[in-house]
């Protein structure tokens, strides 16, 4: 069985003249480069979009059982994440919820394998964002109340907050020096959020960017 | 900005909240009088004082329990549910 | 003028009246007692006097006269409600409004601007043609009008609104504003002038109740015996049913409003926007009159906030870009006593002489003169003014709610 992903939610912004595309990995195309100035503006304010990689949600009483029963490892404790040794990752939303992506693997395992009691799909259609670059402080104080920096100070942990007015998922990717914030969004509201986050980053001298731009 | 304590995520701003009303014992609805009924949905307890209501913490949803002064706007305890239980 | 300015100049003596008497006592009996010196108590009073003849009132306010919600709101008055209930009663509150100022002999700075409802929705669209339909149905002026004549009548307007463009509008041609301490005081002087009495900082501490009848009121300048309460305190109106054991489904949140600096005559109309959680419009000083959506939770405060007020300009700028050198002069909060159909309680109650003119949420400025007519007309007669049979607290016994969908800054 197949189970293609979809199109990116934002995926007619993104279809400009100067974008070159990804279409391998029999994925969903994804913007590899925006424009020649990519690595200029991943500088400075760099936004990307990853909403092309697979993904799969599971909640309910049973799920932690039945996921470790697939033989994951799963984070221990909520609102935290855990990267698998084999690409993506899998974060745990709450007590009794949980997030897969990037994983194609992964992804259709959860997907094929029958549930047991208590173990509830949930549709996960969302916008993914990563926000790189020098100034990304100066845009997260305009559209968000938490400070992202406490995620690079605990790299395991997820945080739940709202930018923009939008309810976001936000995990820290990248190093120390260069972090690389992750956020995820209802996917009706990314080309929202993406005009928003790539109109604040433009008057800070960045920019939408590709995927091989990102540190 | 006024802050409300998530018992799962810590303290936020207000607005990433949403309020859901005064905690109140719902009437049986198969036995009690359409009066007493009638006085379950609609009225309501307007008086400032120290109530219990139930919130949201939307990015989450996480429902919880806040106890608040109403008229000084004071969060005295925010609690789950289920701690009470 | 002039005369009257040199008499001014050359005597000792303020030879001009002032607006109100002010009484030293409280006497120990009124015919009536009105709780609440507001616009609305203060109507009361003056058509008490004015149609009735009962003169012998007294109005208590626990501040100052139009402290209150009378002096919190942003002024609009309009009649273009959804309910055949609500379009008959306000458009009788609009035809009393155009008179008021001849009336009081007292500039009122009653202006017709003309009001529009924007929608930004299909569905916002739907609701304004059904208003549309209502409002005609009862001979209110009223008609759903498209982007372009909502561009005609404010240049200034980005019909595409950040990400909510303006898809039509309901046009409202009597909307108008008024200035609301004027009506507090042109009331206030009517009725002080046919024998009620005014006496502010005045508060009522308890309600004396006997076997089911009102005889009288405590308050913090002693007791006074009287018959017949009217309660009209807005967002009080928990507190003082608490002394009566009134149970109601009246909640208080804050509404909250602010002003800009004052500007060159630029907007004519009114504008509202339910999409934005917006209504606007330019007072005679030119300052803009700004208001959002109610706070969301319950709170019996007057207090302002900064998140207002960052929300509500975000919002401001979506509609008018030009605005964004404009500065806030002021910012406040009014308590709305809210209720779940958005349209009032008015009339008796179960208690006997205690009259009921309440739950006015965001809507109660522009019923000011009906409602002093109507509660005026039931508190004589004891029995409630036909106009205001919708709108009796019976209603949330019976199952048989209003759903008044045309009040201001409420989402529908």
């Amino acid at each position: 069985m197949k189970f293609p992903s979809p199109l990116s939610p934002i995926h007619d912004a993104l279809l400009t003249g100067a974008a070159v595309w990804n279409s391998a990995d029999s994925l969903p195309p994804s913007v590899s480069q925006f424009d020649a100035s990519d690595p200029q503006k991943a500088a400075l304010l760099g936004v990307a979009d990853h909403s092309h990689l697979p993904r799969a949600g599971v909640k309910g009483p049973g799920a932690t059982g039945w996921l470790a029963e697939l033989g994951l490892s799963l984070p221990s404790r909520s609102n935290s994440w855990l990267p698998f040794p084999d690409g993506g990752l899998i974060g745990r939303l709450g007590n009794t919820e949980y997030l897969i992506e990037g994983n194609a693997a992964r992804v259709a395992q959860i997907m094929q394998t029958p549930r047991a009691p208590g173990v509830y799909p949930v549709l996960r259609q969302d916008a993914v964002f990563a926000l790189c670059g020098s100034r990304v402080n100066e845009l997260l104080l305009q559209t968000c109340n938490v400070d992202f920096r406490c995620l690079v100070a605990d790299p395991t942990q997820l945080l739940l907050t709202s930018m923009a007015g939008v309810s976001v998922l936000v995990l820290v990717a990248g190093n120390k020096i260069h972090p690389v914030y992750r956020l995820w969004c209802d996917g009706t509201y990314g080309l929202y959020l993406w005009e928003t986050l790539t109109g604040i980053a433009e008057e800070l001298g960045g920019g939408g960017i590709g995927l091989d731009a990102l540190p | 900005m006024k802050i409300m304590t998530c018992p799962f995520n810590g303290p936020r701003p207000v607005s990433e909240f949403f309020y859901w009303g005064e905690i109140r014992p719902m009437p049986d609805p198969a036995t009690c009088s359409d009066e007493s009924w009638a006085d379950y949905i609609f009225n309501r307890n307007g008086a400032p004082g120290v109530k219990q209501e139930w919130w949201c913490h939307i990015a989450s949803n996480t429902w919880f329990i806040a106890e608040r002064n109403t008229e000084k706007d004071l969060v005295l305890r925010t609690y789950l549910f289920e701690e009470e239980l | 003028m002039p005369w009257r300015l040199l008499r001014f100049a050359t005597t000792k003596k303020h030879p001009e009246p002032r607006m109100f008497t002010e009484h030293a006592e409280l006497k120990p009996s009124y015919d009536v007692v009105i709780i609440g010196g507001g616009g609305h108590g203060l109507a009361a009073a003056y058509y008490l006097g004015r149609d009735h003849g009962i003169t012998n009132v007294a109005v208590l306010e626990k501040g100052y006269i139009g402290g209150g919600n009378t002096g919190r709101n942003t002024t609009i008055i309009r009649s273009n409600y959804l309910t055949p209930e609500g379009v008959k009663f306000y458009d009788e509150s609009v035809n009393l409004w155009q008179d008021l100022s001849q009336e009081f002999d007292l500039n009122l700075f009653y202006a017709n601007r003309g009001h529009f409802t924007l929608a930004h929705t299909d569905s916002a669209l739907r609701t304004m043609r059904w208003r549309a339909e209502v409002n005609k149905h009862y001979g209110v002026d009223s008609e759903v009008v498209g982007p372009d004549f909502v561009k005609r009548a404010a240049p200034m307007i980005n019909l595409s609104c950040g990400h909510a463009p303006i898809l039509g509008a309901l046009y409202h041609a009597p909307g108008s504003i008024a200035r609301h301490d004027a009506v507090a005081w042109g009331y206030g002087r009517g009725a002080d002038m046919r024998g009620a009495e005014i006496h502010q900082q005045t508060e009522v501490l308890g309600i004396d109740v006997r076997g089911g009848k009102v005889c009288g009121v405590q308050t913090s300048r002693g007791y006074i015996a009287t018959d017949k309460v009217l309660c009209a305190v807005a967002g009080f109106t928990p507190r003082i049913l608490d002394m009566v054991d009134i149970k109601t489904p009246i909640t208080i949140h804050p509404l909250q409003a602010m002003v800009s600096e004052p500007l060159k005559p630029w907007l004519d109309p009114i504008l509202v926007s339910g999409s934005l959680h917006i209504y606007v419009s330019q007072s005679a000083r030119g300052e803009l009159v700004m208001g959002a959506s109610l706070d969301p939770y319950e709170l019996h405060s007057t207090r302002s906030t900064l998140d207002f007020v960052e929300g509500l300009s975000a919002h401001m700028l979506d509609m008018f870009p030009f605005l964004s050198h404009v500065k806030v002069m002021r910012q406040w909060a009014g308590m709305a006593d809210m209720t779940p159909d958005f349209a009032p309680i008015m009339g008796k109650t179960p208690i006997e002489g205690f009259y009921l003119d309440a739950g006015w949420g965001t809507w109660g400025f522009k019923a000011t003169p009906v409602c002093g007519k109507t509660m005026a007309h039931t508190i004589a007669t004891d029995t409630p003014h036909p106009l205001i049979n919708g709108f009796s607290l019976d209603r949330f016994r019976n199952y048989s709610l209003t759903g008044e969908k045309g009040a201001a800054s409420v989402g529908h």
